[in-house]
């Protein structure tokens, strides 16, 4: 008897669960206006495009698309959006080389842009379809080395490595990165861990190309880096701004959109361009290879990258935002957004600190030259 | 066939394990073999694999040069000292984690029965929520500003002592404190098993015989329960050789572990022909640390898990 309860009520379950289902699906129905879950009316899309997939398949950064982009997406255009996540350039990089995944659209930064065209990984963007994206964007992040004529992709968030301290606890700040190696800092330091941007940053101190692939330059950087490695006390690209908020340390080297939220909750942590340039970075869209639901894509691109929905980014990632059209939308319908954003060096940096940054690029066959010196200085204690 | 079935015992036996064989075919065999293959291969400039037959990873991990005539000259112990410290460290943990554990599991296996299973109950409950989770706890307990300095530095405030807050997060105490509280649990379990099961008439004749407390324990006690230590430290030094998820959130990522090195080839450096050969030196020298151990101590006549 007990068995048979057990199982009727499984089916119940299932049944319940299987009618849950059925009216996701039967509503976003006629209805002209199409509202969020959360409450946000969803902007209609202009221009609206045709599209015949259901689904689409997105291979993104943890972190880095606000929610209503998705559910307006679905209810707009019935495409079901699916999207899984990464936390590394070299993890989407491998997974995608690996072949058989079925994504549309990924978020590779520059450097690694160079690498996955070469090797055939996005395909060319169909730029008629996407005229009214390319009207929205600011110049100054478009036709970039990496890609020189946007011929595959297309801005979507930049940002900068540059210094971080807390001037409650820091008397003598550091201003260049060569003040990273001053011996009062020992002990009190968090760096991303990367090792592109660490032995870059060494190289620049150096006066050598943050690109180089001489093996002289990069031994004089490996001996340079055992010196300040064991001084410093985290290495974490996941969430730094947690140690110097709790107090673990005071400085270090860290990103926009970290900076920018530490100094919104913190405001005696700073950010500082270093007089030899900063590290400049740009998170792009582009389309892979053998993307399966290629006309979901280009609507995708258009809807999200209109002004009126992009905006969404001010509020939840507030990295530098290459959208002019969404920063004007902010500006008229936001200003408690637009204000905070225009008025940060560390989201609008000045002119002055872009010209004198430096880009990462791939370095090809010099890259296991790059791990082999991350192992070392990190395993030579 | 359905006669067949019911009277052949060898079919049956080969349906019953052929889930689980096809499972390990699948996902361990022939997945090693690849490792295997790519091991002897060669990196491609873009990342790839370039299928050949070459011991340059190999020779690189021990830390020697392909061209390399005089082994002296040129010996790099880099990738020696990154296996070194991971043993090392597996070592350190075992041993800590056997001091605390054996007291423990003696315990519950003296208490009263139905007291027992209260108790490993108790063991068992941290197990439910994910490893991750607890060891991001252990950074809160942790920080300078953290749950331990705080205690610390109000009963320093209420007697009037100076305190400056510890630094606990971040350095090798810490990983060591969290690999040990991480594998505890797998240590006590086989030793409570073994104790619980040895004869309580072995005590009383030992009694009899004339032994006191501390030589019933020395030659009773200790003797019947190493299997249970034997195969908890299997449990727990081979899980620590591989693992770099506590090193990396208590330990800061400031040192490499053999775990650390592997994972950085798969995805960093793009090399997984050097990755796949770490991997395989990992196995291998995990197998033969294990099977020195058994060998010398034995699992006694039954494996105890």
């Amino acid at each position: 008897m007990k068995r048979v309860n057990t199982l009727f009520s499984f089916l119940v379950l299932f049944s319940l669960l299987l009618a849950a289902c059925g009216g996701g699906a039967a509503g976003g129905g006629e209805a002209k206006e199409f509202v969020t879950s959360s409450g946000f009316v969803c902007p209609p899309p202009d221009p609206k495009l045709e599209v015949t997939s259901k689904q689409l398949n997105l291979f993104v950064w943890t972190e880095y698309l606000p929610t209503e982009w998705k559910e307006c997406f679905t209810l707009v255009y019935g495409v079901q959006v699916n999207h899984d996540e990464y936390s590394s350039n070299e993890e989407m990089y491998a997974k995608l080389s690996a072949g058989g995944s079925n994504y549309d659209l990924v978020q590779p930064t520059d450097y690694i842009v160079s690498l996955m065209i070469k090797q055939g990984l996005i395909q060319k963007l169909d730029k008629s379809r996407l005229q009214a994206v390319f009207a929205n964007m600011d110049a100054n992040y478009m036709n970039l080395e990496f890609d020189p004529n946007n011929d595959y992709t297309l801005p979507y968030q930049a940002g900068t490595d540059a210094l971080i301290y807390n001037a409650d606890k820091v008397q003598n700040p550091p201003k260049r990165w060569a003040d990273l190696w001053n011996p009062e800092y020992a002990g009190r330091m968090v760096f991303l861990d990367d090792s592109r941007i660490v032995i870059g940053m060494t190289l620049i101190t150096l006066g050598y190309d943050p690109n180089t692939t001489d093996p002289a330059q990069l031994n004089e950087a490996k001996e340079k880096l055992k010196e300040l490695v064991p001084r410093v006390k985290l290495f974490d690209s996941d969430s730094p701004k947690t140690a110097l908020i709790a107090g673990d340390v005071d400085l270090g080297l860290t990103w926009t959109g970290e900076a920018f939220i530490a100094n919104q909750e913190v405001p005696s942590i700073t950010y500082v361009y270093p007089e030899e340039g900063a590290i400049l970075w740009q998170d792009n869209w582009a389309i892979v290879a053998n993307a399966p639901n290629l006309d979901a894509a280009y609507a995708w691109l258009n809807y999200t990258m209109q002004p009126n929905l992009f905006w969404l980014m001010l509020r939840d990632f507030p990295y530098i935002n290459p959208n002019k059209g969404a920063l004007e939308f902010a500006k008229a319908n936001h200003p408690d957004l637009y204000e905070p954003y225009i008025n940060s060096p560390i989201t609008n940096p000045p002119q002055e600190a872009i010209e004198k940054g430096h880009r990462i690029k791939d370095v090809g066959e010099a890259l296991p030259l790059y791990d082999q010196i991350w192992t070392e200085i990190k395993g030579g204690q | 066939m359905l006669q067949r079935l019911r009277e052949d015992k060898a079919l049956q036996g080969l349906l019953l394990i052929a889930p689980t064989l096809l499972w390990m075919i699948v996902l361990l065999i022939i997945p090693l073999i690849l490792t295997l293959v790519v091991s002897f291969g060669r990196r491609a400039p873009d990342g790839g694999v370039i299928f050949t037959f070459t011991l340059d990873n190999y020779i690189r991990l021990l830390g020697l040069q392909p061209d390399c005539l005089n082994p002296f000259a040129c010996f790099d112990p880099l990738y020696v000292s990154i296996l070194f410290r991971s043993l090392s460290l597996a070592f350190n943990t075992t041993v800590i984690v056997i001091l605390l554990a054996y007291p423990l599991a003696y315990f519950i296996a003296r208490a009263p029965h139905e007291r027992r299973n209260t108790f490993l109950f108790l063991v068992l409950v941290p197990l439910w929520t994910n490893f991750v989770i607890r060891v991001y706890a252990w950074m809160m307990l942790l920080r300078t500003q953290g749950a331990i300095n705080g205690v610390l530095g109000w009963l320093a405030g209420l007697l009037g002592i100076p305190f400056t807050p510890l630094e606990m997060l971040y350095t090798p105490g810490a990983v060591l404190v969290g690999m040990v509280y991480e594998f505890l649990p797998f240590m006590i379990l086989p030793i409570y098993t073994s104790l619980e099961k040895i004869d309580p008439s072995l005590y009383e004749a030992a009694a009899d015989l004339g032994a006191n407390a501390l030589k019933t324990f020395w030659r009773v006690t200790l003797p019947l329960s190493l299997p249970g230590v034997v195969a908890g430290t299997i449990l727990v030094f081979v899980p620590v050789m591989g693992t770099f998820v506590v090193s990396d959130l208590l330990g800061g990522k400031q040192v490499i572990l053999v775990g650390n090195l592997i994972q950085r080839q798969f995805l960093d450096a793009r090399d997984p022909t050097f990755g796949s050969a770490a991997s395989l030196v990992l196995m291998v020298l995990t197998l033969i640390v294990t099977l020195f151990y058994t060998r010398k101590f034995g699992f006694g006549k039954e494996i105890v898990v």
